[in-house]
């Protein structure tokens, strides 16, 4: 094991131990141990973990953290798939989960200021007698909290009509890397000069600390329709979302899950999923009454097209709220399958999903891995899940090999990276395939006007020597009369 | 100096006789052209200022350039894809031409352009949305990728050509209300918003009723003479909707229109202020009001400098602010465009040197003089 607080970092732990007291200062090996994952393939080695409490302690231990050295990860639930809050090269691991408290709702503008610890689905349940959510919900949301949700600029399957969680917030308390307090962003809308909150949020903690933010809550709908709607193949499925789209309708969400992941599901929720059909699409509409209905109708018509087999509806909250289980518990149901597993996310153009999907699982063929999937189709965000058991040598290898070559094809097809985990760790090396060497030192510039010297989440994002560019001829004054 | 330019198409320029006097004008057709100008820019400590339409320049601190960009000639839509809803466009093309053929398929990018000669770019830089803001979120949630030249010359490529994406830094974000300092917005790819079937417009007598009985409607607005709800919808939908209100009905929407006035103003509350912003309105100022967002569009005949400072006084006290957006120049020399700074200024000046490290590009045009 590497760095532990032994040697020259006595005095930092000290520093530390001075602000938090000692109970929240943990550095024995079991500690550093459970604090070294996220919910993804990636292991660091944290060299102290810290259990943070308020802003003014964030601020004195990144003090301390800049004064000493020591690099700052900043850390949630640990619920994040692409390693943004794994230490990699050791450093204080900076947990904000205690900093859960929901300060003020204000009906009014309908906005709540919160602490980054507050879990996700508890930030809805609160303002759900006011008739509003917080609009982002991945599918970790009775686990992930809004600070995670800021870091990584979550999506979920809502993100569809109402966007990603930056458009769901509009101003943050950070510590800066001097650890300073600022607030940027405001309740009034367009707040003057450059829009920092929006290049924070999804900067995955390399910029700074997020210690408070003002979120937008969202008014919920009068009426809301979900259906499950069964095809014989994926390509139906497929050809239906862009039939939906075309016609002019953005629904809440539309959701499409494979026999593979289908089966696992009911195997242990029993929601009667139709096991049997090749694809499932979860298509919901919300909004007033006639306007649900409409677009439902419409909906319906589309699938019939695309030869759905069936279309069923739900009839109540609590078939709704089973259908909704099914796709937000996959992830959990995969373990019958294979005891570990790697859940990617790219994005193709959304017209291009039919055969982005088609190569999905030729690449699970090639590499002999079990593909299953459940993913945004509205917003072409693909989610292949690869199951394996990583206790076989080389196996680790083999599925992160095919989770490159799969990036790769969604490039090839004009799309993306990542659609809502973030890079991280997990694909700061794919980082060149859609970026030049000028596009990633404007980043690298960007990393550099908030934390020149590297103190927060150091190495991830942006691939080594990205800010490294010379740029063509050199441009004294006066040199060029 | 001359010849270097001579490469650079200069065709239009001279046609727009608002464009204020410089050393040179230039006209880029592509981006390395505006690349190659901008290195010379660089080269010769050159201020610049960059020129669309020339209907936001009222916007920020003002600037004495010698070098005027006009981005008029990139002006391509670049690739239109229906079916994904997306669009990729030159900064210097019209809004109201890109709107006019994205209608043929019920298409919209939601920008303001009440000017036709409002351009994408120029409305993306001055950080605009439409009134339909209330229902879709600002212009910044639809910017997906953009292709900017930076005060340097470099080109670079940020976000990506798909409606959801993480990948690395949100600059194409960071660009929108930077006016330029940032870079020239080359191109930009925008998500689209399908039209729907059917449009109203109801007249209110309580916006705040309104707001509280529609659900999500596309605008409540208010000026002088009055307030009205626009719905858009399924034609069942608006029909509900608009029973709920019980004002007068009339198809299509009838936005406001205010007639220009040599001074501007944007107040900008948070939205349960508005009421109060109103009141403190002076009487002589026109306006059209975005209820439930906290925009006031005013327009006003004289300075009123006092009155103004009063307002924004009051504004910033609440957490808004009260900014100028349009004024003789000498306004501009009495009273600060922007008012009190943002928090963070040191941030954004750094970011700023990052893309423009010698201040060529719009220099000095945001708060705080950056």
């Amino acid at each position: 094991m590497a760095a532990t607080l032994t040697g020259s970092n006595t005095k930092f732990r000290d520093d530390l131990i001075r602000v938090l007291g000692a109970e929240r200062v943990m550095d024995s090996t079991l500690e550093r141990h459970l604090y070294a994952k996220d919910a993804g393939v990636y292991t660091g080695n944290p060299t102290v973990v810290v259990m943070i409490e308020t802003t003014e302690e964030v601020a004195q231990v990144v003090r301390a953290a800049r004064r000493h050295g020591i690099p700052v990860v900043a850390r949630g639930a640990g619920t994040g798939l692409s390693a943004g809050a794994v230490p990699e090269v050791g450093g204080m691991v900076l947990v904000t989960t205690r900093m859960n408290r929901i300060e003020e709702i204000d009906t009014e503008n309908r906005t709540a200021w919160v602490g980054p610890g507050v879990i996700n689905l508890d930030l809805s349940a609160a303002t759900t007698p006011f008739g509003m959510h917080f609009a982002p919900d991945p599918s970790s949301q009775s686990a992930c909290t809004v600070g995670g949700n800021i870091a990584c600029n979550s999506g979920g399957p809502h993100c569809l009509s109402e966007g990603s969680t930056v458009n769901h917030v509009l101003a943050l308390e950070v510590v800066t890397d001097t650890g300073d307090v600022m607030i940027v962003g405001s309740g009034a809308p367009d707040p003057i000069g450059l829009d920092l909150r929006g290049i924070l949020v999804g900067s995955e903690g390399t910029l700074g600390i997020v210690t408070r933010a003002l979120v937008k809550l969202t008014p919920n709908p009068p009426d809301v329709r979900t259906m499950a709607v069964a095809f014989p193949t994926i390509e139906d499925a497929a050809a239906t979302v862009s039939g939906i789209i075309a016609a002019g309708l953005i629904p809440a969400a539309l959701e499409m899950m494979d026999q593979l992941m289908m089966q696992a599901i009911e195997n242990w929720l029993h929601a009667g999923l139709p096991v049997e059909a090749g694809a499932l699409l979860l298509a919901e509409v919300t909004g007033v009454t006639e306007a649900v209905a409409a677009e439902a109708e419409i909906i319906t018509s589309i699938a019939h097209g695309n030869n759905a087999l069936s279309v069923q509806v739900a009839a109540s909250p609590e078939e709704r709220e089973i259908l909704w289980k099914s796709r937000k518990s996959a992830f959990g149901a995969v373990a019958q399958a294979a005891p570990d597993y790697y859940l990617h996310d790219t994005v193709v153009p959304r017209t291009r999903l039919v055969e982005a999907m088609r190569q999905v699982y030729e690449i699970g063929e090639r590499y002999e891995i079990i593909m299953m999937n459940v993913f945004h189709a509205g917003d072409g965000n693909l989610h292949p899940l690869m199951a394996f058991d990583a206790s076989e040598p080389g196996r680790l290898d083999k599925v992160k090999a095919a989770a490159d070559e799969l990036v790769e094809l969604c490039v090839e097809k004009g799309g993306v990276l990542s659609g809502e985990h973030g890079i991280g760790i997990e694909k700061r090396h794919l980082m060149p395939l859609l970026f030049t060497e000028m596009d990633l030192d404007a980043q690298a510039r960007v990393k550099e006007a908030f934390d020149a010297e590297g103190v927060f989440n150091p190495g991830k994002v942006l691939p080594e020597g990205s800010r490294c560019f010379d740029f063509g001829r050199p441009v004294p004054e006066g040199a060029w009369v | 100096m001359k010849s270097r330019f001579g490469a650079i198409p200069a065709a239009d320029i001279s046609a727009d006789q608002a464009i204020p006097p410089a050393e040179i004008a230039v006209a880029p057709t592509t981006l390395e052209e505006a690349s190659e100008a901008l290195r010379i820019a660089t080269e010769r400590r050159m201020k610049v200022l960059i020129w669309g339409g020339g209907n936001h320049q009222g916007y920020g601190h003002r600037v004495h350039p010698d070098m005027v960009l006009v981005t008029t000639s990139l002006n391509r839509v670049e690739v239109w894809e229906p079916e994904d809803l997306t669009i990729v466009a030159g900064a210097g093309a019209r809004v109201s031409q890109v709107e006019e053929m994205l209608a043929d398929e019920r298409q919209t990018t939601l920008l303001p352009h009440s000017s036709p000669t409002a351009t994408i770019g120029g409305a993306l830089a001055a950080g605009l949305s439409s009134y339909k803001r209330y229902r879709y979120g600002p212009s910044r949630d639809r910017v997906l990728e953009t292709t900017v030249v930076t005060g340097d010359g470099r080109i670079v490529r940020s976000g990506g050509r798909v409606v959801k994406n993480v990948t690395g830094y949100d600059i194409p974000r960071l660009m929108v209300g930077a006016l330029g300092r940032l870079g020239l917005i080359g191109s930009v790819c925008l998500k689209l918003i399908p039209t729907p079937a059917a449009a109203v417009t109801v007249s209110v007598d309580d916006p705040a009723a309104a707001l509280a009985v529609l659900y999500r409607p596309l605008a409540v607005l208010s000026t002088p003479s009055g307030h009205s709800a626009y719905l858009w919808g399924t034609q069942a939908e608006v029909e509900s909707q608009a029973s709920r209100l019980g004002g007068e009905v009339q198809s299509g929407h009838a936005w406001p229109l205010m007639r220009s006035r040599p001074v501007a103003w944007s107040l900008r509350l948070p939205p349960s202020r508005m009421t109060e912003g109103l009141e403190r309105l002076p009487d002589s100022w026109d306006y059209v009001a975005q209820q439930g967002v906290g925009i006031t569009e005013c327009v006003a005949d004289q300075d009123e400098i006092g009155a103004a400072s009063e307002l924004r006084g009051w504004a910033e006290s609440v957490g808004g602010a009260l900014v100028l957006t349009n004024g003789p120049e000498t306004l501009y020399e009495r009273i600060d465009p922007w008012g009190t700074p943002p928090a963070g200024l040191e941030y954004q000046r750094k970011l700023v040197a990052g893309f423009d490290p010698y201040r060529v590009l719009n220099g000095g045009r945001l708060p705080g003089g950056i």
